[in-house]
């Protein structure tokens, strides 16, 4: 099985090039997925470099680009594959070497939608209750891990990542807007406003289609959207 | 303008505009499969109806809010330089409010011609 794998070492390289590699298809087995043989690539080449942690599509770290779609290696089955096997770096990140980028910007984002409850009632006896329903609203939204395929597959982030919060963040964004518990919906709408942070989305749903959890950053948005406009009649 | 001007109201205004070109347009192509123009006597007299003229006049002023929020939104999401921005958006702007008065003059002058007939 053939591969075209993007390199570029910093220390050695001027420019990034793309380098070619075969897989045995002995060392193939039903099922495997596209970070096992990544593996088997870096037995046969110790200098191809990526992340990788869970290896079951938990952490989020190996997040790349396959075949032009930002996917996580870990639960790309090899089978479903177009060969030569394409990879790249996530799209228009700083690469810190072949497959790994610096997702600064990224967590830049993330921390500026501050993700976590905020209440300034005194601490409950017992744990902050929610009716069923209640954490019903959070379904779809608390299970991103991360992996940044969203927002690195989003032209808006790619233009303006530093004013964008992107998907990933704003997914995050409204987990707590949505959350009863949380009481800070004016302060979050408020930091939203403004023509970059929330507006620069433009629906085209990259988002949607690359994440590999099957969540929908372009509908929290919407709903994010829809809260600011209620509140604003 | 308010920080919100350029985040929610554009948003907003985008979409108004949007349903209100679509029901004008549907309008206009429903009046038209029924009752054809037969040459510019016709047509000038029907542009010249008060409420034909205001529905065209909201119609454009749609379409000039739907095009400015629009072109806006590719100005802010590819160019960068503050510089270059600042200078498109002027030309935009001045582009579309020139369309608009023109728009409106055309309009203007019907009616005028339209009661005087």
């Amino acid at each position: 099985m053939r591969f075209s794998i993007y390199r570029f070492d910093p220390d050695k390289d001027s420019q990034p090039y793309m380098q070619d590699y075969v897989l045995d298809e002995a060392k193939i087995w039903p099922g495997m997925m596209l970070l096992d043989a990544l593996l088997e690539l870096k037995a046969q080449d110790e200098t191809l470099s990526f992340r990788r942690s869970c290896q079951e599509g938990v952490c989020g770290s190996d997040g790349m680009n396959i075949n032009g779609r930002n996917g996580l290696a870990c639960i790309t089955p090899l089978a479903s594959l177009k060969t030569p096997i394409e990879l790249r770096p996530m799209p228009a990140q700083p690469v810190i070497r072949d497959l790994i980028v610096d997702l600064t910007q990224f967590y830049t984002q993330y921390r500026a939608a501050k993700p976590y409850l905020i209440n300034e009632d005194p601490e409950p006896e017992v744990e902050r209750l929610q009716s069923p329903a209640e954490r019903e609203q959070l379904d779809g939204l608390y299970e991103c891990i991360l992996c940044a395929c969203c927002s690195t597959s989003c032209p808006s982030f790619w233009w303006n990542p530093d004013k964008f919060l992107g998907p990933a963040a704003l997914l995050q964004s409204w987990r707590f807007l949505a959350d009863s518990r949380d009481q800070a919906t004016d302060l979050r709408l408020d930091e939203l406003e403004g023509p970059f942070k929330l507006f620069r989305c433009h629906t085209i749903m990259n988002c949607v289609e690359v994440c590999p959890k099957g969540l929908n950053p372009t509908r929290a948005i919407g709903r994010i959207k829809d809260l600011m406009l209620k509140r604003s009649m | 303008m308010s920080r919100q001007a350029h985040g929610l109201r554009a948003w907003v205004l985008q979409r108004f505009s949007a349903v209100y070109l679509l029901l004008f347009l549907v309008y206009l192509g429903v009046h038209f499969s029924r009752v054809p123009v037969a040459d510019f006597t016709q047509w000038h007299a029907w542009f010249a109806a008060p409420l034909v003229n205001l529905a065209t006049g909201l119609f454009i002023l749609s379409l000039l809010i739907h095009a400015w929020v629009g072109i806006r939104d590719v100005i802010m999401d590819y160019v960068t330089h503050t510089g270059v921005r600042v200078a498109l958006f002027a030309a935009v702007m001045l582009t579309l409010a020139g369309c608009g008065l023109w728009s409106l003059r055309v309009l203007f002058l019907t009616v005028l011609s339209g009661s005087g007939a």
